[in-house]
């Protein structure tokens, strides 16, 4: 490993995805590389169908890749196997999701408390509580999802993805499914908690507003890295 | 990789703290419990676990009951018998085994009461007797005074005696009576007892003696013909061990039986009642498990996103197995508490009203139920989940981005095999016998297979189906069409519930319409035996007369089957007329025989190989199936027929089934008319003499000495109030069957509840009437239910000939209404169920149900 990929806590390399249809082999993403330093947040965008979830998802470690290399917090991703990826996630990696993916049978605090208790982590609860705390949900810890609105969800999973203080967060769409003042109030604890927490940040959008909030942007089309261009936020990082 | 390594090993020693995945899996059971998330799987195996629970303890119960009950025909649960003494150490070693026993003695003698006297049956009995049942007695010959029961004999120097002895020797209640060189006190007059004989051949006047009395009677000299027996009662497992030491040492002349072995009405009516019973819980065993199969697998899939989740947020696949295994044992463990305390309760109310109806208090239950229950619950649970977590396990963390992977997870063929395998165990462990589970077993196998193969054919035929788009018929048969694999599943679920509910309960009630046909007010109650050929038309003038009838009259001569293709058979041997057991002979039947001849077949016997005598026959015999068998009588085998000192031979020509059920005079060997007319011949008769012509009758038969009445009246009592009790045991064994099978449906609603829920809310959000999506509903599951009970009816039809035949020897018929009520029940419960269950749905607003579904 270079010094200089000591610097990103994300690097790709020359990243391919493929899938196999009845019609044969589907390329979904191509040749793909980009960097990411520490702290920066990055939006990924592109319309429908362009492969930017999927994009999300290798880099994330939930899909493994066809070719290429990602290294994510120096771990080389695309050789692990998937129980030491679902180990590097537990440890540097936090999520947000498009439909909020709550537990339904836990209470907002045990869902924020899962993240902490799958890694081992004793002070869970305490570390809930207080991140629970500052997304504004105190009074709803023993709330379960389905008596929250959408945007308390979202809220709850905002909390659960910074427990354990990850480095990196990745964030599928986090406010598509709420409307304009719950979205834009999620988009704000997200910034904030990425800057308080000094988290890495790496969301698919297609919603520009947001992406322009990003210090970069990356512009995906038919699986192609067509554009990396700084955000409105490129003098934070 | 160096730092991959460091990595690792920091999350496994901080993933090691055990007590978190074990809190997490407490919780997540807790919260889904309360949630309600639980309530399918956890009602599926405690239904499972009450049903079986109740079951096996009412079946083990009733069971108990009924041996016993039936044991009373013999005094005892064991008889042992031989026409000569029985050796004192066979008692001595039945104490080892913590036995009880009794001392009989069987023999005919002449009765004296001043210048009368009458032919009886003598039964001397030990103060033990009997072991089981009581012996109903009555103080005087008086109609006005009641009979009451005892459960012992009459004392050294008293005898009892029946009615007709009574009538006969023209005495009453106090009065002396001579036995041999003994005289006696007619003590009580004899009604009932337990094991009254119905040998109507051997049987005569009855009378009751102490054992001790025997000996001062004088009346048993070498040479006298006597049977004598001893009782067994006690813990069934020690009998069978007792038996075990027994056997070896049981010498040609000594026969030990129970009551199922003999070939009688009740051995009959026991044994079938006894498989109707353990058919019944093998078929609830099979319900219990579908449902639990269904629920196990729609158990799995709801735990698809959050395993999901956890593989996202880090949780290790083996942080996961565990938590779910402990999760699912956790379901498992509180499913079968719930079951048990139900079970027990429900059993408690079962026997609690079955004792009051069957008017006896029933046995305890063993520990069996327990067992099976508990295993039963837990295998279940266990193994159909077992397939559909390890789905659980492998599905991808990606699923958190894309919605639907590993929804398309099939059902395997290895849990198929695994369930099948489970089922076939379970139902084995019940039944404890391979042939009727295997049978059943794969009866069921191949049932599913077609009705799965049928029902695919079905709904992909129903696809050139067009209707207008937006009625509610379209909807049903677009729904039925979309899911027609999972329809398919539930087509097969539906009908093998419906068809073992149909199967049980035809089959129960032509088993007791059966039994009721054999009974009917009007049958046989007496039989008249040793009427001789000039005594016929007088007899026959005098019970015309009365207004009696009879089953007409059989010629009997008493001979001895002597040798089979010039082979003799042993025969019975007198050790105190110092004769020698004939070593080198074949075994026989060790007794004389009632022979008679006939030219036209009994209806209660049917031939089931070669031909029944033709106009000219001569010298031929048919044979009853059973005894051939175990003599290896074949067909054209000579047998060698010896009367007094006369002996002829005949040829088989044809082996008869016999319906021992039937009241009427039944005959091991039925020869051809000239073989047997010149022979001195008894009559014998079965008729029914109503309960006012008794007293007349006996009065009348007192001018015909040698003529014997024989009263069946106590024993028919029993055996009618017999099968009332096995009648409502049966009865209430289909309620729980039915009860399961009513659980199979339920869940299987469920089972698509969810999915029905979203298209529900599709629906309604385009502003589909509430009305619309009911009758939609209504008329998918009535298509299904309607579907599902036409060819479960004729399934169980075509089931049900095979097991009346081939399992319960009854005549195999066809069930037409059962063609009309399986698709009526199946349409209209299946279809109510369904449509209850969307109304729930869809009373809840569509913003709450698409927060509900998302």
């Amino acid at each position: 490993m270079t010094e200089l990929s000591q610097l990103n806590i994300i690097q790709v390399r020359a990243l391919s995805k493929k899938v196999n249809t009845l019609a044969g082999e589907l390329p979904i993403l191509s040749d793909i590389s980009f960097n990411v330093k520490p702290g920066e947040s990055v939006a990924i965008v592109g319309a429908s169908g362009s492969g930017k979830s999927t994009l999300l998802g290798l880099l994330a470690g939930l899909d493994s890749t066809n070719e290429g290399e990602i290294y994510l917090d120096s771990e080389p991703l695309h050789t692990l196997d998937e129980e030491q990826r679902a180990a590097l996630r537990a440890k540097s990696i936090g999520f947000v999701f498009q439909s909020f993916m709550l537990v339904q049978s836990l209470t907002a605090i045990e869902n924020v408390m899962l993240p902490a208790e799958l890694a081992g982590h004793k002070d869970a609860k305490q570390q809930a509580i207080n991140l629970l705390t500052k997304v504004g949900l105190e009074y709803r810890l023993d709330h379960f999802p389905s008596q929250l609105s959408g945007g308390e969800q979202q809220r709850v999973a905002i909390a659960r993805a910074f427990v354990g203080s990850p480095k990196i967060l990745f964030a599928d769409e986090p406010s598509a499914n709420l409307d304009t003042k719950n979205g834009q109030l999620i988009e704000s604890l997200l910034f904030e908690l990425n800057q308080e927490k000094d988290t890495t940040l790496l969301l698919v959008t297609h919603d520009e507003h947001l992406a322009e909030r990003c210090n970069r942007i990356l512009h995906i089309d038919g699986g192609h890295l067509i554009n990396d261009s700084n955000g409105s936020r490129a003098h934070a990082v | 990789m160096i730092v991959t390594g460091r990595v690792l090993m920091q999350y496994k020693v901080e993933n090691n703290n055990n007590a978190l995945w074990v809190k997490l899996a407490f919780r997540l059971f807790f919260r889904e419990l309360k949630r309600g998330e639980l309530t399918i799987i956890s009602a599926a195996i405690a239904l499972a676990v009450l049903t079986v629970f109740t079951l096996s303890s009412v079946t083990d119960r009733i069971g108990q009951s009924i041996d016993q009950k039936s044991n009373t025909f013999i005094a005892a649960d064991r008889k042992l018998g031989s026409a000569h003494p029985l050796p004192n150490e066979y008692k001595e070693k039945s104490l080892e085994y913590s036995l009880n026993t009794a001392d009989q003695l069987y023999f005919d003698t002449m009765l004296f009461a001043n210048d009368d006297m009458q032919l009886s049956s003598v039964k001397a009995v030990s103060k033990e007797y009997p072991l089981r049942g009581k012996i109903i007695i009555k103080d005087t010959l008086s109609d006005q005074v009641p009979d009451y029961s005892v459960t012992t004999g009459p004392t050294p120097g008293n005898i009892w005696l029946s009615e007709s002895v009574l009538y006969a020797l023209g005495i009453e209640i106090g009065d002396s009576v001579e036995l041999g060189a003994k005289n006696l006190i007619a003590e009580k007059v004899l009604v009932e007892e337990p094991d009254a004989p119905f040998n109507i051949f051997s049987a005569s006047k009855r009378v009751l003696i102490n054992i001790n009395d025997v000996a001062a009677t004088k009346v048993i000299q070498p040479g006298s013909r006597v049977y004598y027996a001893m009782l067994f009662s006690g813990n069934e497992e020690n009998i069978v061990s007792y038996y075990e030491w027994l056997k070896p040492k049981l010498s040609e002349n000594q026969s030990w039986w129970g009551v199922k072995d003999r070939q009688s009405w009740l051995s009959g009516s026991v044994n079938r009642a006894e498989k109707f019973l353990l058919l019944a819980g093998l078929l609830g065993i099979m319900l219990a498990a579908v449902a639990i199969a269904v629920s196990a697998k729609r158990y799995c899939e709801n735990q698809y996103d959050p395993v999901a989740m956890m593989k996202t947020l880090g949780g290790s696949r083996s942080s996961i197995r565990k938590i779910f295994m402990l999760h699912l044992s956790l379901v498992t463990f509180f499913a079968i508490i719930i079951g048990l305390i139900f079970g027990f309760a429900l059993q408690l109310v079962a026997i609690d009203y079955l004792s009051e109806n069957m008017d006896q208090a029933l046995p305890k239950a063993s520990i069996r139920p327990w067992f099976i229950s508990i295993v039963t619950g837990a295998t279940c649970a266990l193994m159909f989940s077992l397939k559909p977590l390890l789905d659980l396990f492998d599905i991808p963390p990606l699923r958190v981005l894309r919605r639907n992977l590993g929804d398309s997870i099939a059902v395997s063929r290895i849990h198929l095999l695994v369930s099948a395998i489970t089922i076939f165990a379970l139902m084995l462990l019940f039944s404890g016998q391979w042939m009727t589970s295997t049978i059943l077993f794969f009866s069921s196998a191949a049932l599913v297979g077609i009705l799965y193969g049928i029902s695919r054919l079905l709904f992909k035929a129903g696809r050139g189906v067009g209707l207008s788009p937006g009625s509610s018929w379209s909807l049903a048969i677009a729904s039925l069409q979309k899911r027609a694999s999972a329809n398919s599943v539930q087509l097969v679920s539906f009908a093998l519930a419906i068809k073992l509910l149909l199967f049980l309960f035809v089959l129960k009630n032509d088993i007791i319409n059966d039994w009721q046909s054999q009974l009917p007010v009007d049958a046989p109650n007496a039989f008249l035996v040793n009427v001789t050929e000039e005594q016929l038309d007088p007899i026959e003038f005098m019970l015309a007369k009365e207004g009696i009838s009879t089953t007409g009259f059989y010629p009997t001569v008493r001979g001895r089957l002597n040798e089979i293709n010039n082979e003799l058979l042993a025969r019975d041997y007198s050790e105190q007329d110092n004769e020698k057991k004939d070593e080198e002979a074949k075994a026989g039947i060790g007794r004389e025989l009632n022979l008679t001849w006939l030219m036209d077949i009994p209806s209660q016997n049917e031939i089931t190989q070669g031909q029944w005598f033709d106009k000219d026959v001569k010298g031929e015999a048919s044979v009853e199936e059973g005894m051939a068998e175990r003599l290896e009588i074949e067909l054209g085998d000579i047998i060698g027929i010896l009367i007094g000192s006369e002996k002829f031979n005949a040829k088989v020509t044809s082996f008869r089934k016999v319906n021992w059920s039937s009241l009427k005079p039944n005959f091991f060997v039925i020869l051809s008319p000239d073989l047997l007319s010149h022979f001195p011949a008894t009559y014998i008769t079965a008729l029914h003499v109503p309960k006012e012509s008794k007293k007349s009758l006996n009065v009348l038969l007192k001018s015909y000495s040698t003529i014997t009445m024989i009263d069946v009246d106590s024993f028919i009592k029993q055996v009618r109030s017999t099968v009332d009790q096995v009648s409502i045991a049966i009865g209430f064994v289909l309620i729980i069957v039915m009860f399961c099978g009513g659980l199979v449906l339920i869940s299987q609603v469920q089972a698509s509840l969810q999915e029905r829920m979203q298209e529900v809310v599709i629906l309604r959000t385009l502003g589909a009437k509430g009305r619309l999506i009911k009758l939609a509903t209504l008329y998918e599951f009535f298509l299904l239910g309607l579907i599902a009970g036409l060819v479960a009816a004729i399934f169980s039809d075509i089931a049900l000939l095979l097991v009346q035949q081939q399992l319960f020897e009854l005549n195999g018929k066809l069930h037409p209404i059962i063609w009309l009520v399986g698709p009526a029940v199946g349409a209209s419960f299946v279809s109510i169920l369904g449509y209850f269950m969307i109304a729930k749905t869809l009373k809840k607003n569509t913003s709450d149900l698409l927060r509900v579904m998302s």
